[in-house]
């Protein structure tokens, strides 16, 4: 299979930013690089499942790392890519157990992406845990919220996706769902307390 | 309670960027001044974050799933790590620079005068010339005939140069070896007879090339000897040095 790299590594992070060709340059990001990963996992204990899972979550931190402009190029994109993969499959196997790998020092990445990615790495129990609070608030409040914050829908816009009777009701709804979820975080101090630095990879 | 969520709401307003003028100054006061406001402000802010991450981990879950359904399909490209791939070429490398000493090992243990023949010739060509009338020989050898050239040659009763060498060239052409040395031979006495040169060069070559057909490398080597010495020769380059070690190597085999 041909392999087509329609964008250059700039142009990626700058769909990957602005939104612009932004599901092309996912699957572009797919393309070319998923085989390495697998290629890795493979040889490190990991199956074709785990490489899948693995990949996912790693094109997830990459995204979110280029959107909060904490990768700004330094190294090339796939070499981050393969970083990353390493390091969130060491922490994978730590978790199952599976610790015969050779411990590998998070200094040598960050000479090589000029950043500590240790951290986040390590807090992925925790991103797990809010995604599940998120996934708990129920089919309107995931739409609503999702709509105005992930979307950047109007209310004018979301209210044509519900059944309710005005913008008002639905802007109320809006503050009883994040509300919701403030207090599920709050109700997990230890959570609320490194939640900062999980989401913002400070 | 209704304070409780009014503050509520104009932390989210706030966040939202919905407020302005004194309501503004105000939240921010209150974040600041106030812990219990602060840690609500920082939970409603991760909140609005997790949302994000959420958004984003489906929008990318839907992909994943196309993706993973489109590679498995055509089937996933492979690319190998940068060090299997440097792995691979220094194999090949290898296994053509050991292909290549075999090659080159079996044409040196193996050589013969034939082969070495066969891989050196190759016929003289003869350029036209405006303004002359070719004679009979010289047609027939245009013509690639070369038992012409030969039958034309027997009727010579004076061969000039040219003759001699087109007459070499015709024997050698069709392999009559001997020919081609008593023709090639004759022009060079020719020539020494009259002090002339015509075609010396040419002859000391092509007489090589016919000892070497007709099996006498020992009589082949002194001619390519000088041929290889005089980087003036015509054929200086034609004689390298490969063929000289192999020509070397039948000498030793004799």
């Amino acid at each position: 299979m041909e392999i087509k790299r329609h964008y250059t590594d700039v142009e990626l992070l700058q769909h990957l930013r602005t939104g612009n060709h932004y599901d092309e340059s996912v699957r572009q990001l797919y393309r070319t690089q998923f085989s390495m990963t697998r290629a890795y996992i493979r040889q490190n204990n990991g199956n074709d499942a785990d490489a899948e899972d693995i990949f996912q979550e790693v094109l997830l931190t990459f995204i979110e790392l280029v959107k909060k402009d904490r990768f700004r190029g330094d190294c090339s994109i796939s070499t981050f890519i393969q970083v990353l993969t390493r390091h969130t499959w060491l922490n994978e196997l730590k978790k199952k157990g599976k610790s015969r790998l050779r411990e590998e020092k998070f200094e040598k990445a960050k000479e090589i992406t000029g950043m500590d990615i240790s951290q986040f790495i390590n807090h992925r129990e925790m991103k797990a845990q809010l995604m599940q609070m998120v996934d708990s608030l129920g089919d309107t409040c995931k739409k609503i919220l999702l709509a105005f914050y992930f979307e950047n829908l109007s209310m004018k816009d979301i209210l044509q996706l519900t059944s309710f009777e005005n913008e008002q009701v639905v802007r109320n709804k809006k503050y009883k769902c994040l509300k919701s979820l403030e207090q599920m975080i709050a109700g997990q101090p230890n959570l609320a307390k490194n939640l900062k630095s999980i989401l913002s990879y400070e | 309670m209704n304070e409780n969520i009014t503050l509520t709401e104009l932390l989210i307003r706030y966040i939202d960027g919905e407020l302005e003028g004194e309501s503004l100054e105000a939240i921010k006061n209150s974040i600041r001044l106030n812990p219990a406001v602060r840690e609500e402000y920082d939970n409603l802010l991760s909140a609005k974050e997790a949302v994000n991450s959420f958004g984003l981990k489906k929008q990318i879950g839907a992909l994943h799933t196309e993706m993973m359904q489109e590679l498995k399909e055509e089937g996933i490209p492979r690319i190998m790590p940068a060090r299997s791939i440097l792995r691979r070429s220094l194999s090949i490398a290898a296994t053509v620079l050991l292909a290549l000493g075999f090659y080159t090992a079996y044409q040196y243990l193996f050589v013969t005068p034939e082969r070495l023949f066969r891989e050196n010739y190759q016929p003289f060509t003869i350029h036209e010339t405006r303004g002359t009338n070719a004679s009979a020989l010289e047609e027939a050898y245009k013509k690639s005939d070369m038992e012409g050239v030969l039958k034309a040659f027997k009727n010579l009763s004076s061969p000039q140069t040219q003759d001699f060498f087109m007459a070499g060239n015709a024997c050698l052409e069709i392999r009559q070896y001997p020919g081609a040395i008593e023709s090639f031979t004759a022009l060079q006495q020719s020539n020494k007879l009259h002090d002339t040169h015509f075609f010396e060069e040419d002859s000391e070559y092509y007489l090589a090339l016919s000892y070497l057909g007709n099996g006498e490398p020992g009589k082949a080597v002194p001619i390519f000897e000088k041929i290889r010495s005089n980087k003036s020769h015509p054929y200086h380059k034609k004689v390298s040095a490969w063929l000289m070690a192999r020509l070397h190597r039948l000498e030793q085999g004799k």
